[in-house]
């Protein structure tokens, strides 16, 4: 593949400058005092690294530090739960799909998919309705449940595709054993789609993280807030520096990014499962 | 594969949200109150976009009422996306909220708050709390003002006197002829500050460059008065228009709300003047060292006018109680509480720092100015108290009415767009009468 | 009953969580609901000749189009470049997969100030560099001054942010690409560029679709950048943007609900028609 090398070195370059260009730039403001960014032409580098934009954000008693931890332990919550609860209801269903005939199997798979179809607001929009009528707004519950019926479709596809492309040998083999299928679905499927499970729940999580609206409307205080609507707070009001902004934003950012470096493979073969028939 | 990113947006949710709680049940607002009369023992929640009055005042207030204050500040946009969320859905959020000056009309009508006269004497108050008739509707007080925010012009006098300007300007023309002067000395190369991002803040600097033009925006049955040429709102316009035109504003200004031009131009010192600042913003951003790089050169300046001093628009805030209030009864006792005289006139620094609330700084009473400016601890504590007591006037003297969220929008986008040279002053300035005039029509 | 036990769940939650409420709301877009006008009733298609009349609305149809046209334009190509200089392993391979998917996985609500920062006419990096490199000499504004540059830079963040799923699933189609079909083109004597014309593109045009399709999803409901970083401007509204206007401003519920299922609507249709012009199924 010698002869196209340098097309290639276009290329890595492109994909590197691209994606952390922005990236980088928020970290280095935020790593600089407020008249240090105001400097034209720009610091490319923080001429004198601090984290007191840091601090501001997350150390101390005041209005903002209260407000960015209270809410990053609400976002694991939430995120945490939904992911767990979608993960487990997409497995159960999908295997049903991917491995057992039933009737109305093709019509229920369908409108499942088309939901996803739809932009997220034409169905998930009265969801505060029905949340409001159940007591469940500004709760962990009506939250949750929304972030499982709007990652649900696409849980369950990924996980179709994945337990599609499992050889059907070995559960055969389970079956003339004279396992139920419950049983081979313990100790036989779900050992084998251990790979596909975690890459669904890892993509969950990070749509699930990545949410403000739904957590906006549905949640009226603190005490179910989310990081990201904690953040969209911030800047929103008065006399909080773009400086100690790029501190929130890089903070926020800071789990995501961690999951894609560690754990980019299996986020990448969960988003191209579907896709590749 | 279709669409994974599923991120849908304020908007998009508010309307569905919104639809569904309508659907069924039309949208009286009203309905039966819910709302326990229950005044101690109770713990209510009171959601406004301003930091809370400093612990110990409200741990005084529960020790004296027993009753127990959940404080959620939120950013003013998302609280108005949450208070029509709530109400048109019927659901609780919150037992004391926002009542802006400018939906006090929209609000009046979807009924959506109870008046406040069920709970306050708010009759006895009007004296001392002038600005509450801007919170009246139809009869009924939908909020009670908590603070006394007007608009001000606010100068630099450092940049004015390297110009040379030592005598401050009284009217609109000799601010002008300084500001042209400060650009052709060269100490500053922009030296107004607009908000010329399509966003409410365009529309408030617009309706105070009208007041200084000696005119108003709408009569009491909501026809514009700004159409023809020779209007002070016309004029107003083309001022705002021609002064970015002339460099005077700083061409990024296209894009700058009115809290950014705040902070990155007026406290840094890139600009030397806005026009329509807001009234404390020296003691809370100018003055303080952490923020700003011009400490102590910030003054107010009354309202340079066509002759002489011209009226400051008030835009105060109140607070008042929804329909769906779990505790309307502890929720007024609360209300009552934080807009007494004394507490007032301690969140603004009488009492010393211990009780300040951080971003307040002027009481809505008269007796709540007093107390501060006997005090001396409000900066420029007495210019402000006359200011509120003789040239602070509703942008609308008849009351907000209740298309004004339309019409403001009309405002702002017209207007940006006459600023960046895609229209003329005098077809946004028909665009935007036209809006009034449909509005009020009743289409 | 074991497949109905398994799949029980996933189908409450989708007819009580999903269904039921779009049907419910798509009903309410034939009904007269404002807030300021009661009671809500039922007045046909008037919501809709009401937003055709909307000048706004009609400015906004034309600014989403531009979005569209140039997002999925935009998120393509690079999408397609992205994923053949991946097609081939190479020594730290998984590294730029990563560097590359980073964008996709971070909330929007950062996005707005991460690019802030870049577009900035004051102090933004964009301003700064081109300085520095002598390309202007003065800075510049580059948001809500041309309408077109305006759409283009703010239609700039979402390509940043829906490019990566592009590419990955470009990528995912290059990858069932047999080698030998490379080897046989390379016998012929044909360029890189005529292997990818040839071989690579027309193979590669299944994900391709998919691609576009999520492109167009995202960019017909533009949102967040348009407003984060234009304001209400109409240099850059968006049609979704007027969704909110209309129903949480004017309190015109019926209406706001019109126009979001037109946008539903447009979405679908012009999805099928990217699937129609682009997608040819390949068989190795």
């Amino acid at each position: 593949m010698a002869r196209n090398h340098w097309l290639r070195r276009f290329g890595i370059l492109l994909i590197l400058v691209w994606s952390l260009t922005p990236v980088y730039w928020a970290v280095n403001t935020s790593l600089q005092t407020d008249v240090q960014v105001a400097s034209k032409p720009a610091h490319y580098l923080p001429p004198t690294p601090t984290l007191r934009n840091y601090r501001a954000v997350v150390s101390g008693g005041g209005d903002i530090p209260n407000a960015i931890r209270r809410s990053t332990v609400n976002i694991f919550i939430e995120c945490g739960v939904a992911t767990i609860i979608t993960v487990a209801l997409a497995t159960l269903a999908a295997y049903a799909f991917a491995r057992l005939r039933f009737r109305g199997s093709k019509i229920l798979f369908f409108a499942v998919l088309a939901t996803m179809a739809f932009p997220a607001y034409t169905t998930l929009i009265p969801l505060y309705k029905i949340m409001s009528t159940f007591g469940l707004v500004n709760t962990y519950t009506g939250i949750i449940l929304v972030y499982v019926s709007g990652f649900l479709p696409l849980a369950t596809w990924i996980l179709h595709s994945y337990m599609s492309s499992l050889p059907l040998a070995i559960e055969e083999a389970g079956r003339v054993d004279g396992a139920s299928r419950m049983q081979v679905l313990w100790h036989v499927v779900l050992p084998l789609a251990v790979p596909g499970i975690i890459s669904t729940a890892i993509i969950t999580f990070l749509f699930a993280w990545a949410q403000f609206l739904f957590p906006l409307v549905l949640s009226s205080d603190l005490s179910t807030q989310p990081l990201t609507v904690a953040i969209a707070a911030l800047q929103g009001r008065h006399l909080v520096p773009f400086t100690l902004l790029s501190a929130a934003g890089v903070y926020a950012i800071a789990v995501p990014a961690l999951i894609v470096v560690t754990l980019n493979r299996y986020i990448v073969s969960g988003l191209l499962s579907g896709s590749v028939k | 594969m279709t669409s994974i990113r599923r991120h849908p947006t304020t908007a998009v949710l508010a309307v569905g949200l919104a639809c569904t709680g309508m659907i069924a049940t039309a949208c009286s607002g009203g309905g039966s109150s819910s709302g326990s009369s229950k005044t101690s023992g109770v713990t209510i929640t009171v959601a406004l976009a301003t930091t809370p009055p400093p612990k110990a005042s409200l741990d005084a207030f529960t020790a004296s009422t027993g009753i127990k204050v959940t404080w959620t500040n939120t950013d003013w946009d998302s609280l108005q996306t949450k208070i029509a969320a709530a109400a048109t859905a019927k659901t609780y959020f919150a037992d004391a909220t926002d009542v802006d000056w400018s939906r006090v009309g929209e609000l009046g009508k979807l009924n959506w708050f109870y008046p406040m006269e069920k709970y306050i004497d708010t009759k006895s108050l009007t004296a001392d709390m002038p600005q509450i008739t801007s919170f009246t509707d139809a009869g009924h007080v939908v909020g009670i003002p908590y603070d006394a925010s007007f608009l001000v012009t606010t100068v630099n006098k450092a940049l004015f006197a390297k110009a040379g300007i030592t005598t401050m300007p009284t009217t609109i023309a000799d601010y002008t002829t300084d500001l042209q002067q400060i650009k052709a000395k060269s100490v500053v190369q922009y030296p107004l500050n607009i908000p010329f991002a399509a966003a409410e803040g365009l529309s408030t600097y617009w309706y105070q460059t009208t007041a200084a033009f000696g005119g108003t925006i709408l009569d009491g049955a909501g026809k514009p008065q700004f159409a023809t040429a020779d209007s002070a709102g016309y004029k107003a316009a083309q001022w705002m228009v021609d002064a970015l035109k002339n460099g005077l504003v700083p061409p990024g200004n296209i894009n700058v709300a009115d809290s950014q031009g705040q902070q990155t131009l007026m406290a840094k010192g890139t600009v030397a003047s806005t026009f329509g600042d807001y009234s404390g913003n020296v003691g809370s951003l100018y003055d303080l060292p952490d923020s700003s790089s011009v400490v102590n050169q910030i003054v107010y300046l009354p309202t340079p006018g066509v002759s002489g001093t011209a009226p400051n628009m008030s835009n105060p805030d109140g607070i008042g109680i929804p329909k769906q209030a779990k505790y309307p009864a502890a929720a007024a006792k609360f209300i009552e509480w934080f807009t007494q005289a004394q507490n007032q006139a301690d969140f603004a620094g009488v009492s010393g720092p211990d009780k300040v609330m951080t971003g307040y700084f002027l009481p809505s009473r008269l007796s709540g100015v007093s107390l501060l400016t006997q005090k001396g601890t409000l900066i420029a504590g007495a210019q402000l108290a006359d200011m509120l007591k003789n040239s602070a006037k509703p942008v609308f003297p008849e009351g907000a009415p209740s298309w004004y969220p339309e019409f403001s929008r009309a405002v702002y986008t017209n207007l940006h767009a006459a600023a960046t040279g895609s229209m003329s002053v005098a077809d946004a300035i028909k665009a935007m009468s036209d809006t009034a005039n449909k509005l009020s029509s009743g289409s | 009953m074991l497949p109905y036990a398994l799949v029980s769940p996933l189908a409450l939650f989708i007819v009580a969580l999903a269904l039921v409420p779009a049907g419910y709301t798509i009903v309410a877009s034939f009904y007269k609901v404002q807030a300021l006008d009661p009671p809500t009733r039922f007045s046909g298609l008037d919501n809709f000749r009401r937003l055709f009349r909307d000048t706004a609305v009609r400015e906004s149809i034309g600014n989403t189009l531009i979005y569209v046209v140039i997002g999925v334009t935009l998120s393509t190509v690079l999408g397609i470049a992205m994923a053949v200089t991946l097609q081939h392993r190479f020594r730290g391979r998984s590294v730029l997969i990563a560097v590359l998917i980073l964008p996709w996985a971070l909330p929007g609500v950062v996005e707005g100030i991460v690019w802030t920062g870049i577009w900035d006419s004051n102090t933004g990096l964009l301003n700064s560099a081109l300085n520095s490199l002598h390309i202007i000499n003065h800075y510049q504004v580059f948001l809500g001054q041309h309408r077109l540059l305006t759409i283009f830079a703010i239609e700039l963040v979402q390509v940043w942010q829906i490019t990566p799923l592009s590419a990955l699933l470009v990528l995912a189609a290059l990858q069932n690409i047999p080698g030998d079909l490379y080897e046989s083109g390379n016998l012929d004597g044909a360029s890189a560029w005529a292997a990818f014309r040839r071989i690579t593109l027309p193979l590669a045009r299944p994900g391709i679709a998919i691609a576009m399709v999520q492109a167009v999803i995202a960019t017909l409901n533009v949102f967040d950048q348009p407003y984060i970083l234009n304001g209400a401007a109409p240099t850059g509204a968006s049609l979704t943007m007027q969704t909110y206007f209309i129903s949480f401003q004017n309190l015109d519920f019926g209406e706001g609900y019109a126009l979001s299922l037109i946008i539903t609507i447009a979405t679908l249709v012009v999805s099928l028609g990217v699937v129609k012009l682009v997608y040819r199924p390949v068989e190795f």
